[in-house]
């Protein structure tokens, strides 16, 4: 991979604070880079500590009592594993934008359109308010929403989910950021809306050459929209593999992950199943951590620490230590 | 085949006399016995209201619902005696229909005491008989619901309903919530109770679920079905636009073609 990597995200560690000298580390060996203009999907099941990685790199972890503990987060020759307020200020909105989770809950209530689009603007201190109310339109064009005039004097109960989401995204990317951290970002949706987003994404990462992490656990949404997948399994990323390539993956969680796809299942034929539940949070066994669900583990995977990454190729990376024995076992079966 | 439910002209109306909206206008829908029905539709489109009104929770402004030939609604109250036996439900949402201060065995019991004549020590045999068959252990059985994940709650959810042996199941939406590999496996249970006989309703807007699970789907717009039809020739060959667009929008759909 290219060495000037927008982000790079090395063996990151985060602990949450539990009582005054209980720590738990939720996520550990996170590794991840992201080059401009790429769009990447996080996929993972809940609680693999999906959120927590945005959360760093949006600077919001101390709101849930979180805290870098290891590692390192390279956003553009910074580190922001141990940024202090000053450089989040810089950071924060202008040169990173977040679209939450929760599209129907992400704009405040009691403001309209119009207020939430301005706060948002208002990080570039040089725009004057007639300007900015100007861009503000722009942006709602951008986003594709009709009737922008109409929908700045509106609050956020009047629109729907859909059109919520929207505006959450213009406000992401306001400031014209050079990443944008998507979080789940069409849960509650329906199919077709959720559809509309991503085209709405790549639209904007086509026409601004933003990078743009989408966090999800659907594999087949994240293998459609995005240029690269990164894996995550119990607070570790598992797998770095070019969407292009995802059946050549070369870790047991990921080809779990494709091959349980619905979609793929003749009707109400076998559907493959990942036994067994993930473990839970910071309670991680020696070895690795897939090792009780894995269909070919061996003596190797159960002693010692998370298997670190092994590169395969320049944009290929897994941590399984057996993955040359996995094509020999299911051969082309995928 | 005989028909198990079947809904007649039913038309649900929400609002005031000043603002109506017809959720569902007078719809048609049969579910013979061992068959497998899908209803899809986009937010808002009525296919809930739908299901609802079918399970006797909804009464429907106008429109019959009948079980076997018999009409459901007897005075005020739907499915009276041992007809509510027949059709259960499974609600979307895992998280919030379970008891949080209950113990999942307990819930099940509970259950179980009601629709089948059991008491106390054998109710409990028996619940835990059921969670065991969905895949639930004993030791996961005595803990409370908040100890369990998504997919677990649901399939307690799904134990729950078929305590009453029901003959029919109406599912809203069961996989919305939960991940993907939990899908799977509660996906995996569903087929296998359609094998074992159990006629199923389900509702989603999730249209690899209804491909994999179901015989025969609805298509639904804003209250009215645009088309019907059998599943495998709807996602071969969709005739209606609103159909097309429903299923251009599955993920991974382009794959699917080629």
């Amino acid at each position: 991979m290219s060495n000037n990597a927008l982000v790079d995200i090395d063996s990151l560690q985060i602990s949450v604070k539990l009582s005054r000298t209980r720590r738990l580390k939720i996520v550990d060996y996170a590794s991840m880079k992201i080059n401009p203009g790429e769009m990447i999907g996080l996929i993972g099941e809940s609680g693999s500590g999906k959120t927590m990685l945005c959360r760093a790199l949006i600077g919001t972890l101390r709101r849930r009592d979180a805290y870098i503990s290891g590692g390192s987060v390279m956003f553009d020759g910074m580190d922001l594993a141990t940024a202090k307020n000053d450089v989040w200020r810089q950071v924060r909105g202008k040169r990173i934008g977040y679209v939450p989770q929760s599209a129907l809950a992400g704009p405040n209530p009691v403001l309209t359109i119009e207020a939430q689009l301005l706060e948002s603007l208002g990080g570039d201190e040089t725009l004057s308010r007639a300007d900015a109310k100007k861009r503000a339109k722009e942006l709602l064009d951008i986003v594709q929403i009709r009737r922008p005039d109409i929908v700045m004097k509106q609050y956020p109960n009047q629109l729907s989910g859909g059109m919520k989401q929207r505006v959450m995204i213009a406000c992401a990317i306001a400031l014209q950021p050079e990443l944008i951290v998507a979080d789940e970002p069409t849960t509650g949706l329906d199919v077709t809306v959720q559809a509309e987003i991503m085209k709405l994404l790549k639209e904007i990462r086509d026409q601004f050459n933003t990078a743009i992490i989408l966090v999800s656990h659907d594999l087949p949404l994240i293998n459609d929209v995005c240029d690269r997948i990164t894996v995550m399994h119990a607070g570790a990323t598992v797998e770095n593999i070019t969407s292009a390539e995802i059946e050549k993956s070369k870790h047991p969680y990921t080809i779990a992950l494709y091959k349980s796809r619905i979609d793929l299942a003749p009707p109400r034929g076998q559907l493959i199943t990942i036994a067994g539940q993930p473990p839970a949070v910071g309670a991680w066994q020696t070895g690795c951590r897939f090792n009780q669900r894995c269909d070919f583990v061996t003596d190797a995977c159960l002693i010692g620490e998370h298997p670190k990454y092994i590169e395969l190729s320049p944009t290929h990376q897994t941590a399984c230590i057996n993955h040359a024995g996995i094509e020999a076992k299911i051969g082309s079966s995928l | 085949m005989t028909i198990r439910l079947e809904g007649k002209g039913v038309t649900v109306t929400f609002g005031d006399m000043f603002r109506k909206v017809e959720a569902v206008k007078n719809i048609d829908v049969a579910l013979h016995a061992g068959q497998t029905i899908g209803i899809v539709g986009e937010s808002g489109s009525g296919k809930s209201t739908l299901a609802r009104v079918l399970a006797g929770i909804q009464v429907p402004t106008s429109g019959e619902v009948f079980y076997e030939g018999t009409n459901i609604w007897q005075g005020k109250v739907s499915y009276p005696g041992e007809m509510r036996k027949k059709v259960q439900m499974v609600f979307q949402d895992p998280y919030g229909s379970l008891n949080p201060r209950m113990r999942v065995v307990n819930a099940v019991a509970e259950a179980v005491k009601f629709h089948q004549n059991a008491d106390g020590e054998q109710a409990r045999q028996l619940a835990l008989d059921l969670l065991e068959r969905m895949g639930i252990a004993k030791n996961d059985a005595i803990k409370l619901p908040r100890a369990l994940s998504g997919g677990q709650r649901q399939r307690v959810s799904v134990a729950r309903a078929l305590s009453a042996n029901p003959e029919v199941l109406i599912a809203d939406e069961p996989t919305s919530a939960i991940d993907q590999s939990a899908q799977s496996q509660l996906l995996s249970l569903f087929s296998e109770l359609i094998t074992d006989g159990l006629s199923v309703i389900l509702v989603s807007h999730d249209l690899g679920v209804i491909r994999y699970l179901t015989d025969r789907v609805y298509v639904m717009e804003s209250g009215d079905f645009v088309e019907a039809g059998d599943t495998a020739q709807i996602f071969e060959d969709p005739q209606m636009e609103y159909t097309q667009k429903l299923i251009s929008s599955i993920p991974g759909h382009k794959k699917l073609k080629s």
